[in-house]
């Protein structure tokens, strides 16, 4: 084949080249132009706003699942629900967006919701409102209806005496109790239409209250009701007036916060609550274990650090201590084969204040710091056990610890302590317990 | 002779590569340490509230005290020194440094020293941190990395009762570094990766 000698072949492949970087330049920019528009649109300021400082609760796409949100109670806000307690508008309605941005600017009050008004410019907080409301199809469909204006009753004796008697006509005191505070209460633990935990407010305690301490805002509670909650909408139970008197009633309710007491109230108020401490050891013990972190560690969860549903405190948490060996957070429900359901109350306060297992083996001083934990009066630690017995069972089979190879061990040692070294701890996502994910 | 010397040089090496074997087995003394006594470290490592003065601060400040000792606060916000943790400069800070996938974190200074501590925060500002995890620049901590969300659901009152003992402890002036904010990302599967052997505050100049 001489008719193709290598003249020609060089000819051809420069002219191919050349046609090539022809195409290129000619298509470049509308290539370039297509994937800047793709890759790099702008995010818009309220999605930039809500990405750095929201979605540690409400979670990236506002379903209220952020990595927070199973620790606390109550739970941060599903926004794709579109459905709002806090609100100026009547029941069932969307919230306006002056609820929203009062929301968002002052917060709701002794909730992790702050207020961003000193944090952020206010144009971000409009930003931000618009963002959260496009989370949900509500908004668009429907346009929130206002709350008519009502006469306000000035407070008196006479208006809260009248409140009192509308107090127990519409039963408040079944959730809140006699005196606000629970009293006599039937029941202060419930659960939302999410299944999501939350408690009765403790109406002594203005300082709690999620929207707001005067009685125009304690108004606002009854007559458009707390959606999604089992505080209903009144406003076919009681008139305008009534709920008026019923709201000065409330804040007639209030006692004196802590801070403000002298020396001889603030010891009540201790013995008060300790009192109540001892005579619901379940409710203590809910208590101590929400907030001393066990859900943290002993609740498995997914490679976003968010819970893994129905891991609620059943362990799986793998933890690698280097140069020690491999932890899994153990499983605290009350599940007789997997949890604590067989271990005997001392085998349990054993392990949350001697950091020793069942069978002997001693645990390192961390990441479970039992010897924090051991500085707890008896009657706390009590109060624990006997809110972990109440915890419903989950299976969920966890391995025991893994002790590095002792050579390696000693290396790992001899790096740290003479060589000066830093071994880190490390957390992986993911149950790695027994029970299947999503269970 | 040589041949004594020679076993004799041996059994040196082996009794020293054997102590120093011993020695990274049993240091830190983990498990040589008895429960009792970590507990009574624990117990006697917070500064007493006692010595308050005013007798409400100091009912609130012992409340307080109890809450931030049970709950393990000097487990991230000590001082380390060579040798473990340094008690004696309570919740100095800088004891963990936390790579999360949305940044880097030094534990804080939580004692009262006027420029690299609690001092200029007010105690809104403290209080908003233990329940949001909110910092007055606006960043988010992780509540994996800071358990303020567990921390929220104390009430308004022990919130109240831990900051008055906060405001109660002996200065330590210790700079902490500044958190670093930006997408931090770990090998799949790792959720966050601690360091706690060193002090990770600032030396100074």
């Amino acid at each position: 084949m001489n008719t193709f000698n290598a003249s020609k072949v060089r000819a051809l492949a420069l002219a191919f080249a050349v046609f090539g970087i022809l195409a290129c330049i000619a298509f470049a920019p509308r290539l370039l132009a297509q994937r800047s528009a793709a890759a790099s649109a702008p995010d818009s300021r309220g999605k930039q706003v809500y990405d750095a400082h929201c979605v540690e609760c409400h979670g990236p796409e506002g379903k209220g699942d952020g990595p927070a949100a199973h620790l606390m109670t109550p739970r941060p806000r599903d926004f794709t629900r579109g459905r709002y307690k806090i609100r100026s508008t009547e029941s069932g309605s969307v919230p306006s967006d002056e609820d929203l941005l009062r929301t968002v600017r002052q917060g709701l009050y002794a909730s992790s919701m702050p207020g961003w008004q000193k944090l952020l410019p206010d144009d971000d907080i409009r930003a931000v409102v618009e963002y959260v409301k496009s989370f949900s199809t509500r908004f668009a469909a429907e346009p929130p209806v206002a709350i008519p204006a009502s006469a306000t009753v000035p407070s008196s004796p006479q208006s809260i005496l009248r409140g009192s008697a509308v107090y127990e006509k519409l039963q408040c005191g079944k959730c809140h109790g006699t005196d606000g505070h629970g009293t006599g209460a039937a029941v202060t633990s419930f659960e939302d239409d999410w299944a999501q935990p939350l408690n009765a407010a403790d109406l002594s305690e203005p300082w709690t209250f999620r929207g707001g301490a005067t009685s125009d805002e304690i108004y606002l509670r009854f007559r458009s009701g707390m959606s999604g909650t089992p505080m209903p909408s009144f406003k076919d139970s009681a008139n305008d007036g009534e709920m008026h008197d019923l709201a000065n009633y409330v804040v007639s309710l209030a006692r004196k916060p802590l801070w403000d007491m002298t020396a001889e109230e603030a010891a009540a108020f201790y013995a008060r609550q300790d009192a109540e401490a001892k005579a619901n050891p379940v409710k203590r013990g809910q208590y101590l274990v929400d907030t001393l972190g066990c859900t943290l560690c002993h609740s498995a969860v997914d490679e976003h650090k968010r819970l893994i549903p129905g891991l609620r405190l059943a362990g799986g948490l793998r933890i690698h201590v280097a140069p020690y060996g491999e932890f899994t957070t153990g499983n605290l429900t009350s599940d007789k084969e997997t949890g604590l359901g067989n271990w005997t109350d001392d085998e349990i306060k054993r392990v949350i204040t001697k950091g020793t297992l069942r069978d002997g083996t001693r645990l390192l001083p961390f990441p479970m710091d039992w010897a924090s934990f051991s500085t707890m009066k008896e009657d706390d630690l009590n109060a624990i056990v006997a809110y972990l017995r109440t915890v419903p069972p989950v299976r969920n089979k966890i391995p025991g610890p893994s002790w590095t190879f002792l050579p390696v061990h000693l290396w790992g040692k001899f790096n740290v302590l003479i060589l000066g070294g830093d071994p880190p701890l490390t957390f992986y996502g993911g149950n790695a317990g027994s029970a299947a994910e999503g269970k | 002779m040589k041949k004594i010397l020679k076993w004799i040089g041996l059994a040196v090496l082996v009794i020293a590569a054997g102590g120093l074997m011993a020695f990274l087995y049993y240091i830190p003394p983990f498990f040589t340490t008895t429960p009792e006594e970590f507990s009574a470290t624990m117990k006697s490592a917070a500064p007493p509230a006692s010595d308050i003065a005013d007798p409400l601060q100091r009912a609130m400040a012992e409340r307080g005290r109890e809450i931030v000792v049970r709950t393990g606060c000097i487990g991230c916000h000590a001082v380390n020194g060579p040798n473990g943790p340094d008690y004696t400069k309570y919740l100095g800070g800088g004891g963990i440094r936390i790579h999360s996938p949305t940044g880097t974190f030094v534990s804080r200074n939580l004692t009262p020293d006027p420029e690299t501590g609690l001092t200029q925060r007010s105690d809104d500002e403290v209080k908003r941190v233990l329940r949001s995890g909110v910092f007055p620049d606006g960043h988010v901590v992780p509540s994996s990395a800071m358990p303020w969300a567990n921390f929220s659901n104390w009430t308004e009152e022990d919130r109240h009762a831990v900051v008055v003992y906060l405001r109660h402890l002996k200065p330590v002036r210790h700079k902490i570094p500044d958190p670093i904010i930006r997408p931090e990302p770990l090998e799949p599967g790792v959720i966050e990766r601690d360091y706690a052997f060193k002090d990770y505050g600032l030396p100074e100049k």
